[in-house]
């Protein structure tokens, strides 16, 4: 397991916390299944040999979003007690000051920052510990997302109470997405007009009535949803100035994705042929470089009033990502502004913002085209893949 | 180039550091005084990176003789659930 980028409160896990320019290794933490960055904390899903699954957080702490009942930064990965020890964790989520935790059984717990209602639990309060969401009832949550102010829970059909070993799969039409949060840039979909209060209680999600959907992504004030079939949908802030999507947009593409990261002005998108697509990539990779002319050229269009009425999702600002020809991509992963993926012959590449160290390319520079990281010269690149993970301005390697 | 437009009442109010703030990208907080609002700044910065954000708000709601209770981000939130 490798980290670097940005490193001050405690969110790469090292001793000494401050920004890391290249990959720096972390040894003795169990295998991990699955890593969730926010704004600068992260969870680990872990699966130590012979026992439970366990959950571990580190980083920035101040509003209760590692779980532990206190409010401070800890460097060190600290395991996560959950109320009871019947509950098992599969799959954990981090936004930008806030936390959500899926069990094996169905339901959501949230943690961490509650100001703009993002725990849904009814109120705007904050919780340092684990707090599970009442409103869902029975119902049986299949994926969740946590966004910079919001939260998203995927419900496939099911009952938790008669889940857990005959729950079908593949109930066309059962699907539903809820949210909550901040909704202002249409993030929850739960209403065609713009809406500006927050919701601290969970929304249905308008307009995916029928759709058989595999999983949910938020980051930013971005949401979207992934279908059995390979479409995406997406909604809230539009992506290269565009204007925002108050209602889930099915993005018009022939292409198959499979796997999908959101930062928070970009989209990542992995076809079943392995390449790689970018929604919102005009600024990637650009933000400290104002000497690029097409910066100035970005500028204008979105600062322009008529750019709102060319808002309709088009194939056109689906933009392949350059440099990846003969390389077949297995993994993607979006931080704030910066991009991470692994190829089929295990490289690790990045782009996109680096003034943190977040490309792990020894210097502070952006990068407009995938670069390829280097691990030192013990990596044996040909067995088993890393698979990446990116905080807001970090990032995790992890194999 | 200014990263994003940001309203204030967007931004939170952050009695630690005495100014309101927006998260930065790369995992701190852009940040405004209200005397730097009164003085017409419109310049949020983020303390450990390049970047910084527009902040959108109208002067006049800064004040002396109205801006006790302005808090920005943390107004009392509208529940419309």
């Amino acid at each position: 397991m490798w980290c670097w980028g940005a490193g001050t409160d405690g969110q790469l896990a090292l001793a000494n916390p401050q920004d890391q320019h290249l990959p720096q290794p972390l040894p003795s933490l169990p295998p991990i299944s699955q890593l969730a960055c926010g704004g600068a904390h992260v969870i680990a899903l872990t699966k130590p040999p012979n026992k439970p699954p366990q959950i571990l957080t580190w980083g920035r702490g101040a509003t209760g979003q590692l779980g532990h009942a206190h409010l401070l930064n800890s460097p060190s990965p600290t395991p996560l007690p959950l109320h009871s020890s019947a509950i098992t964790i599969s799959r954990v989520a981090a936004g930008w000051n806030h936390s959500a935790f899926l069990s094996h059984s169905g339901a959501v717990f949230t943690c961490g920052d509650g100001s703009f209602g993002q725990l849904g639990h009814g109120d705007f309060q904050s919780h340092s510990r684990p707090l599970q969401i009442s409103s869902f009832g029975d119902k049986f949550a299949a994926h969740i997302a946590c966004g910079m102010r919001h939260s998203l829970v995927l419900f496939r059909g099911g009952m938790r109470n008669s889940a857990l070993a005959c729950f079908s799969l593949s109930e066309l039409g059962c699907c539903s997405v809820y949210g909550f949060g901040s909704g202002k840039r249409g993030q929850l979909g739960v209403s065609k007009d713009k809406v500006r209060g927050l919701f601290n209680v969970p929304q249905l999600t308008l307009g995916l009535d029928g759709l058989d959907a595999t999983a949910v992504f938020a980051n930013g004030d971005h949401s979207a949803v992934l279908t059995v079939d390979g479409h995406l949908y997406t909604w809230g802030r539009g992506f290269n100035g565009a204007s925002d999507a108050n209602l889930p947009r099915l993005l018009p593409s022939r292409l198959k994705f499979t796997q999908v990261a959101l930062g928070w002005n970009h989209a990542l998108l992995l076809t079943d042929e392995g390449e790689v697509y970018m929604l919102g990539g005009d600024r990637h990779g650009m933000l400290t470089d104002p000497q690029k002319p097409t910066l100035e050229q970005s500028s204008s269009i979105q600062s322009s009033p008529c750019q709102a009425s060319s808002s309709n999702a088009s194939e056109s600002e689906l933009e392949r990502v350059p440099g990846l020809i003969g390389r077949k991509v297995v993994n993607i992963a979006a931080g704030a502004e910066h991009s991470a993926l692994v190829t089929e012959n295990g490289e690790v590449m990045t782009w996109g913002w680096g003034e943190h160290g977040q490309l792990g390319l020894g210097n502070t520079e952006d990068q407009r085209n995938p670069q390829v990281v280097e691990f030192g010269n013990k990596v044996d690149k040909y067995h088993n893949h890393y698979r990446v993970f990116c905080g807001s301005g970090f990032t995790f390697a992890v194999k | 180039m200014s990263y994003d437009d940001v309203e204030i009442e967007d931004m939170e109010w952050n009695e630690e550091l005495g100014a309101f703030t927006y998260p930065c990208p790369c995992g701190d907080l852009f940040q405004i005084t209200k005397e730097e609002l009164k003085l017409g700044e419109e310049i949020a910065r983020c303390p450990s990176c390049s970047l910084y954000i527009t902040v959108i708000y109208n002067m006049d709601d800064f004040n002396d003789s109205n801006n006790t209770n302005n808090k920005g981000g943390l107004q009392p939130p509208i529940s419309v659930a």
